[in-house]
């Protein structure tokens, strides 16, 4: 529940897609069929002339050349900041408030601020489920999703071990924070199989 | 809690589960942006050059398109051909990334406060153990395959002992409904014809 914008990578995955399949259909095509290469010569020749003709006339004085490469690598260069920046778009989000309440004196009787940090929440739910044995890892992060603080809990348990019982004994805990902090956070229970627990035994007595 | 805050709740609920169930196309993002900026780059690097009037590196912008144009020109058929389905098969993978739904292998367990998501695998672990006890074999003698509508338990009997069907059946089915999952899988036991020696 991390901030990737999925609808743009869809988007943007699905456009280079459909470039790449279309270059290397038209590819395949002038390799294969002498008609389609003579359509797409005399076609491209004639773009190419146009642009040529352009570029032509468009040389600056000061280097002689046409200004449109200019423009060109401002395009690329624009393309490659794009394309950074949408790597650097996946798996942000992060929060690290989880509450910040400003308190008057009409309503609840203190002017000053409340504030929590996403580690009250977080430790908490750690600590408490650090202690259980079938569980092989936790991890508990915060994010912002849609304008609200989220928690994520990451759960590994042992092999056969039941998934609805961790979760009702979690849901319980979630519960006993809700009833600490005094107001409800959206809880999010992933439970997963990581490598850890799937090379160690299985627990024999419970 | 008020009636429209829970329906608010309900609301980013369904959101986070959607976002956990469906794969978010990070890995192939990340692909795509670097082949792209990579070669972006380049073509700057070239068209830059191009405007300075230096030297080209490999190939001024200009011979490109003229190369281009003249395609097939005098590039032998079956390298483009091969080249061009290539390009067209990365093109394939990166628009199916695009546009299929991309489930991840996870159930939901519905739970009015908590969302809560579980690894197939965790289900398919836990269901194993409920087979093994109700069939009374080892770890190694169950495999359990969970996909999103489907549970397949195949269990290979000890020679000799007769095991029944439709008692692991039952036991894996009850667990099953237990666990509350969403898609609710449908159960099929299957024994195997042979058994295992000394087990």
């Amino acid at each position: 529940m991390n901030g990737t914008p999925r609808a743009l990578n869809r988007f943007l995955l699905s456009v280079i897609g459909l470039v790449l399949l279309v270059a290397g259909a038209g590819a395949g095509v002038l390799a294969v069929s002498p008609a389609a290469a003579r359509w797409w010569q005399g076609y491209a020749q004639a773009q190419l002339d146009w642009l040529l003709d352009v570029e032509a006339r468009t040389r600056l004085l000061l280097t002689s050349q046409s200004w449109i490469w200019l423009a060109v690598a401002v395009f690329f260069l624009l393309v490659a900041i794009v394309m950074i920046s949408w790597i650097g778009n996946q798996g942000k989000g992060r929060a690290s408030t989880l509450l910040d309440y400003q308190g008057n004196a009409d309503d609840d009787g203190a002017a000053g601020a409340v504030k929590l940090s996403c580690a009250v929440a977080e430790h908490a739910l750690k600590s408490a489920l650090m202690e259980r044995t079938d569980l092989v890892g936790v991890t508990v992060t915060s994010y912002d999703f849609r304008r609200q603080t989220a928690i994520k809990v990451r759960v590994l348990p042992r092999q056969g071990v039941s998934p609805h019982k961790v979760a009702g004994e979690i849901a319980d805990l979630v519960a006993a924070l809700d009833e600490l902090l005094g107001f409800e956070v959206p809880v999010l229970l992933s439970i997963g199989s990581g490598a850890r627990s799937r090379f160690t035994k299985a627990e024999r007595v419970r | 809690m008020s009636g429209p805050s829970q329906e608010r709740q309900r609301d980013l609920d369904r959101h986070i589960l959607r976002r956990e169930t469906h794969s978010p196309r990070s890995g192939a993002a990340v692909i795509a942006a670097c082949l792209v900026a990579a070669t972006a780059l380049y073509f700057m690097l070239e068209s830059m050059l191009a405007a300075l009037g230096q030297p080209t590196w490999l190939a001024s912008p200009g011979m490109m398109l003229q190369w281009i144009a003249d395609l097939p020109g005098d590039t032998p058929r079956a390298l483009l051909g091969a080249a061009g389905m290539l390009l067209a098969l990365f093109g394939l993978i990166f628009l199916c990334h695009g546009i299929l739904p991309g489930r991840r292998a996870r159930h939901v367990i519905s739970h009015p406060r908590v969302a809560i998501v579980v690894d197939d695998e965790v289900i398919a672990s836990a269901l194993a153990k409920t087979a093994r006890v109700a069939a009374g074999v080892t770890r190694e003698q169950v495999m359990v395959v969970v996909s999103a509508r489907q549970v397949q338990v195949n269990v290979r009997p000890t020679s000799g002992i007769l095991l029944s069907e439709s008692q692991i059946q039952g036991a894996v089915e009850a667990r099953v409904a237990d666990m509350g999952l969403n898609p609710v899988p449908s159960v099929s036991v299957k024994l195997t014809d042979s058994g295992v020696i000394g087990v």
